[in-house]
C-alpha cells in the first residue's frame, strides 16, 4: 500500500511537470495571441523551463489558452475544440475578453463571459496580459492541474 | 530453453526494450536541453521526455468517431515494439554481439521501415485531414530516403564481404570485427560516398528539423499524430526515441565501431551517442529551416541517391 | 557558415531568459497596471465613469451613499479615468500581478461608498464627497478639506466665497 501510494504520488509529481499547452482563439483581435506567442517562442520569456510545450492540437493539450470574447460566430466551433482536449485539463482565459467581453461587452456579436459556456479555472486579466503576467496564470494553472491528476 | 530466454531478455531489457527507452529519453532531455541553450533559453530539466510519458500514461486516451479503432491504436503499438526489437539487433561494438539467430542487418533495415508505416497507417486510420496530409507525406519520405539507405547498406556489406574474401555479408556482427580488425569505414575514402548519403538519411528518418514534414506542427499540426491523446501518444513518443537509439547505433555500428572491450565498449559507445545526439542532431535541428515536401524529394532523389550509387560502385571496383 | 559563429555565440553568453517566476520581474515606471482607488480624494463627479471605455467603472445609488464600483476584469488599462480625475483619486499602479483562479474572479473589483452625511452647515443629507481643491486660491488646507466634506454645495459655496477664495 505505502508502496503504491509513493509510486502514485510520485508520478503525479511528475506527470505535473510537464503541461503541455493549446491556444484557441474565440474571436481575439490577436493581441492576447501576439503575447502568448512571446511567452512561447522568444528566449526572454521560456515557458519550456515549466516543462510546457505549445501544441498544435487539442489532443495533445494539458492547459487550454482561450483569447477573445467568444464571438457568436466562433462559438460553436470553440466549443467543440475545447471538447477535444482529453481530461484532466485546465482553462485559463487569458486578456480581459474572455473573462468579461472587455472593451466588447454587450455588443450584439459577443457571448462574453466564456464562463457561461466553459468551465474556466484560472483568469489572467489584462489588455493584452504582459508575458510575466500569463506565465503567472499558467503557473496557477499548473498547481490546479497537479490537484486534478 | 536459456538462448530463448537471453533472446527475450534482449528483446525487453537489455539492449532493446527497457535500457534503450532509458538511453532514448535521455538522449531526448541532452538534445531539448542543449537546442534550448542554442537558442540563448533555459530549457526544460533533463529529464522531460520522461516527465512527457508519465503525464501522456495519466491522460484519457480519445479515439475518433471516423477512426478505426483497433488499427488507430494498434499502430503505435506496433511501432513502439518494431522499434524495440530493432534495438536488441544492434550490436554495442566490444560490449553486446546480437545473436545472429534473431537476424542481421537486412531485418534491422525491414524494422526500420515499420515506424513509419506505423505513422502512415496512424495517419490515414485517425480520419482526420491533417492525417492523411501526414501520411502522403511521411509515404513520399520514405519513398525517397529508403533507396539510399538500401544502397549505403548493401555498399557495407559489399565492402565487408570482399574485405573478408567472400561476397556480401549483411551480418552486423561480422561488419563490426572486419572494421575493428581492418580500421574504420569513417576512415576509407572508399566508403565516404555512403557516409554522406547516411548522413542525409539519419535526420529524414528521426524526423528531425530539416526533414520534418510529416509531423511538422506548424503547417499540418504534427501529421499523423494529430488525433493521438493519452497513452497511445506516449507510444509513438517511446517509438521515436527507441528509433534515435537504434538509428544513431545502426550508424556507429556502419562506420565507427572503435571501441574497446568490456564494459568500457558500452561506455564509448554511449559517449559516441550523446555526442552524435548532440552535434548530429540539436545542432542541426537549431540551425536548420525546414523543407517542403517537394524539395526534400527532389533532394534525396539528387544527392543521397547519388552519393549511394556511387558508393555501391566505387566499393565494387575498389 | 555565420550560423556557427551564432551558435557558439549563444553558447557561450549563456541563457537570455528572466528567471520570473521563479526570481523577481522587471517592471517598467510607466507600466499601466492595476487601478487603484483613494476614496479620501473622491469628489464623486463621476467623469471616470463617463469615459471608462468597457464600462468597468460604475457608480450607483444606495441607501448608505454613492457606491463607486469598479471591475478589474473589465478594465483595458487604457488610463483614461486617471487623466480625467480631477483629484488623482484613481491612479494607475504599476502592479500587473492579476491572474487569479476563479473563485476570487468577484472579489477582483473596487467597491467604496461615499456615504451620506446631514450638513453641517444647514443639516441637509448631502454626499460626504472631497471638494475640488484645484484651483482654489489661496490653497485649501488639510483642516478645510475636511471642513468642506461634511459641507452640502450651496454651504460649500457659502463658504468658499465667506472665505474670499476664487475656484
Amino acid at each position: 500500500m505505502s508502496l503504491k501510494q509513493f509510486i502514485s504520488d510520485q508520478s503525479r509529481r511528475m506527470a505535473a511537470r510537464s503541461p503541455w499547452i493549446y491556444r484557441i482563439n474565440a474571436g481575439s483581435c490577436n493581441g492576447c495571441d501576439v503575447e502568448c506567442a512571446t511567452t512561447a517562442l522568444i528566449p526572454r520569456y521560456d515557458v519550456e523551463r515549466l516543462g510546457c510545450q505549445y501544441c498544435g492540437s487539442p489532443r495533445h493539450a494539458d492547459i487550454v489558452l482561450v483569447t477573445g470574447p467568444l464571438t457568436a460566430r466562433v462559438k460553436d466551433s470553440v466549443l467543440r475544440v475545447f471538447d477535444e482536449v482529453p481530461d484532466p485539463k485546465v482553462t485559463v482565459a487569458v486578456g480581459v475578453c474572455p473573462i468579461s467581453g472587455g472593451i466588447f461587452r454587450d455588443g450584439y456579436a459577443v457571448l462574453a463571459p466564456l464562463s457561461k459556456y466553459i468551465p474556466v479555472d484560472v483568469n489572467v486579466p489584462g489588455c493584452a496580459p504582459r508575458p510575466q503576467a500569463i506565465i503567472e496564470g499558467i503557473a496557477q494553472a499548473i498547481e490546479i492541474w497537479r490537484q486534478r491528476l | 530453453m536459456t538462448e530463448s530466454f537471453y533472446a527475450i531478455f534482449a528483446m525487453l531489457v537489455f539492449p532493446g526494450g527497457l535500457f534503450a527507452l532509458a538511453l532514448g529519453l535521455a538522449l531526448k532531455g541532452l538534445d531539448r536541453r542543449l537546442a534550448a541553450r542554442l537558442q540563448r533559453r533555459v530549457g526544460p530539466p533533463l529529464a522531460q521526455p520522461l516527465y512527457d510519458l508519465v503525464k501522456l500514461a495519466k491522460k484519457r486516451t480519445m479515439v475518433p468517431n471516423i477512426a478505426s479503432e483497433p488499427v488507430f491504436l494498434g499502430a503505435p503499438l506496433i511501432g513502439a515494439v518494431s522499434m524495440a526489437l530493432a534495438a536488441a539487433l544492434v550490436p554495442i561494438p566490444g560490449f553486446y554481439t546480437p545473436n545472429p539467430a534473431f537476424g542481421d542487418l537486412l531485418v534491422v533495415l525491414y524494422l526500420l521501415t515499420v515506424p513509419a508505416v506505423a505513422l502512415m497507417v496512424a495517419g490515414s486510420a485517425s480520419g482526420s485531414p491533417f492525417g492523411a496530409i501526414g501520411f502522403s507525406r511521411e509515404m513520399a519520405m520514405m519513398l525517397a530516403y529508403e533507396g539510399p539507405l538500401v544502397l549505403v547498406v548493401a555498399a557495407v556489406a559489399l565492402r565487408t564481404g570482399l574485405g573478408q574474401g567472400g561476397w556480401v555479408s549483411f551480418s552486423l556482427t561480422e561488419i563490426v570485427a572486419y572494421q575493428r580488425t581492418h580500421g574504420a569505414f569513417l576512415l576509407d575514402p572508399v566508403m565516404w560516398p555512403a557516409l554522406l548519403a547516411f548522413l542525409a538519411f539519419y535526420p529524414a528518418n528521426l524526423g528531425i528539423i530539416p526533414f520534418d514534414i510529416p509531423e511538422a506542427e506548424t503547417e499540418v499540426l504534427e501529421g499523423p499524430l494529430l488525433e493521438y491523446s493519452g497513452p497511445a501518444l506516449g507510444l509513438f513518443k517511446v517509438m521515436s526515441a527507441l528509433k534515435a537509439v537504434v538509428v544513431l547505433g545502426l550508424g556507429i555500428a556502419l562506420f565507427f565501431p572503435y571501441a574497446p572491450d568490456g564494459a568500457a565498449g558500452l561506455l564509448v559507445h554511449l559517449a559516441k551517442l550523446v555526442l552524435l545526439m548532440l552535434i548530429g542532431v540539436s545542432v542541426v535541428r537549431v540551425s536548420c529551416g525546414r523543407m517542403r515536401i517537394d524539395q526534400a524529394f527532389r533532394f534525396f532523389l539528387k544527392w543521397p541517391l547519388a552519393f549511394s550509387v556511387l558508393s555501391l560502385a566505387v566499393v565494387a571496383l575498389a | 557558415m555565420n550560423f556557427i559563429k551564432t551558435l557558439i555565440q549563444n553558447l557561450v553568453s549563456g541563457p537570455s531568459t528572466v528567471s520570473y517566476p521563479f526570481g523577481p520581474a522587471w517592471t517598467p515606471d510607466n507600466f499601466r497596471g492595476r487601478i487603484d482607488f483613494k476614496l479620501a480624494s473622491c469628489t464623486a463627479c463621476r467623469a471616470c465613469e463617463q469615459v471608462c471605455a468597457p464600462g468597468a467603472i460604475r457608480f450607483d445609488k444606495t441607501p448608505e451613499g454613492l457606491r463607486f464600483m469598479m471591475w478589474h476584469n473589465t478594465c483595458v488599462f487604457c488610463g483614461l479615468c486617471e487623466h480625467y480625475c480631477p483629484t488623482d483619486a484613481i491612479r494607475q499602479t504599476t502592479d500587473w500581478h492579476m491572474a487569479h483562479p476563479v473563485k476570487d474572479e468577484f472579489g477582483m473589483a473596487i467597491r467604496e461608498t461615499i456615504v451620506y452625511v446631514n450638513c453641517t452647515g444647514c443639516n441637509a443629507k448631502t454626499l460626504s464627497s472631497a471638494p475640488n481643491p484645484v484651483g482654489v486660491e489661496p490653497p485649501f488646507t488639510p483642516e478645510e478639506i475636511e471642513q468642506q466634506r461634511n459641507l452640502c454645495p450651496a454651504c460649500r459655496k457659502k463658504a468658499l466665497a465667506e472665505r474670499g477664495a476664487v475656484s
